[in-house]
């Protein structure tokens, strides 16, 4: 499904990604942990094509395609959606209304933890940390995609509301076979749903990619992140 | 209000310079101008002059179902001077849909309009204004408000594909405890917009809103001017919001507030600045291409509460 290929990424004249590969399989749930600022976020948007974050060298192959250089709505037509961890705020413009013009089906609203009043509001104008999510979550359904990054989705949602939003990706996305990257560094999201692999970020690089998440996840809680450079040179983590 | 539909409580259409239809409900009088000037000697003082076309609206009563009007154009070089006259009397509520528009797009034609609105006590009025013009055509369009005690008047004016050079003018003249609240939704697109408001709150307790959104497509330029003057003790409030969408638009919003009253509070906000790429990247990550995200963006900033095609008009004055 997603190929990633020793990518390296300049934002700003700053090199942010060295050397990151990765691959995910259709229907694979994986999760990419690092502490803030180790990449991640610009890892997702480099994957969702942001024109400001340059790749400077690799290759990203989506379902056989390089799209490397591709326009973002491209990306989003080829079936890639990002749940961005801060959405921007798009005055004058209602979720209804955008959910409108970018629904590729139709959209049941059965089970969201929903006040209907929200599809009447401005996109992200005063809405709280939940209602952003859930915002997130109803765009990206809306627009049937193949793949999903979700950044950060379990920061600033409480843990009830987390998991309502958890079973809906469980049952709109993953269902439908739905390939997924949860993007996190406290990992709140992984009481609710389990991975197949678990990648670890730091400083720009991709440290360890694991099938054995839960080792990997009971080492950062137990350590730290930083256990996660020194295994890196040990090996300890590797599959 | 009911639904516009087809039900209209008075309906006024007129092409180039010939009244097409004329039809009033009881409580409504509804005149070409020159017949309500010859007839009615007191309303010409507020004609001014004689008019030569136009309509006069008297709502005496109240009536179920909005006022509908049209003045359009539909052969070269036409020159429109209509001058209108509307009443409210005192407690009725009235609604009118108002549209002025070009039935095609190089008629090089020419419309100088002006309207009266006089509101008696404790009346309310809620105004829907559209234009619709070619790019060849001059458009001028004054509106003088009145409001007496108590009245309340609501103006919504949109204008999404203006001429080359369009002037919007509102002046209003608030009396005690009436309020005025004017939106204004402008998209200029290869031409000049001047809109120019200005309120005058002369009784205690009045109180006026202006609220413009103003787009200024490519090589295009926007003038505002809006000026709110506190004699009494009112209130009054300037919004200006614009979007530039091209290297060559500009938008020069001028807001006036002169208060000569100490228990009056006027107010204003404005800002001018681009659509942000932050905000056409969440866009075009939903699958919009950067224009269809622009177009989004700026018809939802111009308000989504009515659209061209939405207004009871007639659909013989559709471009």
């Amino acid at each position: 499904m997603l190929k990633v290929e020793n990518l390296s990424v300049r934002v700003q004249g700053r090199d942010i990604l060295k050397g990151v590969s990765l691959k995910i399989g259709k229907g694979e749930v994986h999760v990419l942990l690092g502490p803030n600022a180790s990449g991640k976020s610009t890892f997702a948007y480099t994957l969702m094509g942001f024109p400001e974050y340059k790749v400077t060298q690799g290759k990203i192959l989506f379902e056989g395609k390089e799209i490397t250089h591709m326009p973002i709505e491209e990306r989003a037509k080829l079936g890639i959606a990002l749940a961005f961890q801060h959405p921007v705020a798009v005055k004058g413009v209602t979720l209804s209304r955008l959910l409108k013009r970018i629904s590729k089906q139709p959209l049941d609203l059965n089970g969201f933890p929903l006040d209907k009043s929200l599809l009447d509001r401005e996109i992200n104008v005063g809405f709280s940390g939940g209602e952003r999510k859930l915002s997130e979550i109803l765009q990206i359904i809306s627009l049937n995609p193949v793949f999903v990054i979700l950044d950060e989705f379990d920061a600033g949602l409480d843990i009830v509301n987390l998991e309502k939003l958890t079973l809906i990706i469980q049952d709109k996305l993953l269902r439908n076979g739905v390939s997924l990257l949860l993007i996190t560094h406290r990992g709140n999201i992984l009481q609710f749903l389990e991975p197949d692999v678990a990648h670890v970020m730091l400083g720009g690089e991709m440290v360890c990619s694991s099938r054995n998440w839960r080792k990997t996840w009971r080492t950062i809680l137990r350590y730290g992140y930083e256990r996660c450079r020194e295994c890196k040179e040990r090996g300890l983590l590797s599959d | 209000m009911k639904d516009v539909g087809n039900v209209k409580s008075a309906d006024y259409f007129q092409i180039n310079h010939e009244i097409r239809r004329m039809l009033a409900e009881k409580g409504v009088i509804l005149l070409p101008s020159p017949e309500a000037y010859e007839k009615m000697e007191w309303t010409r003082e507020h004609f001014g002059q004689k008019p030569v076309e136009g309509y006069f609206i008297w709502v005496k009563k109240q009536v179920s179902y909005p006022i509908s009007t049209c003045i359009a154009i539909s052969s070269p070089e036409v020159y429109q001077k209509p001058r209108n006259l509307v009443i409210v009397e005192k407690g009725v509520k009235a609604e009118v849909y108002s549209i002025c528009n070009a039935v095609k797009p190089n008629l090089s034609g020419k419309h100088v309009g002006y309207s009266k609105i006089i509101l008696r006590e404790n009346s309310t009025l809620k105004i829907r204004h559209f234009h619709k013009w070619g790019r060849t055509d001059e458009v001028s369009s004054v509106l003088d408000f009145l409001l007496e005690k108590g009245a309340t008047a609501f103006s919504f004016y949109k204008s999404l594909a203006p001429p080359e050079k369009l002037t919007v003018e509102n002046r209003t003249v608030l009396d005690a405890y009436s309020s005025a609240n004017f939106e204004t939704s402008v998209l200029a697109k290869n031409g000049e917009v001047k809109l120019y408001d200005s309120i005058f709150l002369n009784g205690e307790k009045s109180s006026g809103i202006v609220k413009l959104r103003m787009v200024s497509g490519e090589n295009s330029k926007i003038l505002s001017h809006s000026k709110i003057v506190a004699e009494k003790a009112g209130r009054g409030h300037v919004d200006c919001m614009g979007l530039l969408l091209s290297e060559n638009s500009s938008i020069d919003s001028i807001p006036e507030l002169l208060n000569s009253n100490k228990n009056a509070v006027l107010t204003h906000e404005a800002s001018i600045g681009k659509v942000s790429e932050e905000e056409l990247n969440y866009l075009r990550s939903r699958g919009l291409t950067e224009d269809e995200a622009i177009n989004l963006i700026v018809t939802g900033f111009l308000g989504e509460a009515l659209t061209y095609r939405e207004y009871p008009i007639p659909a013989e004055s559709h471009m």
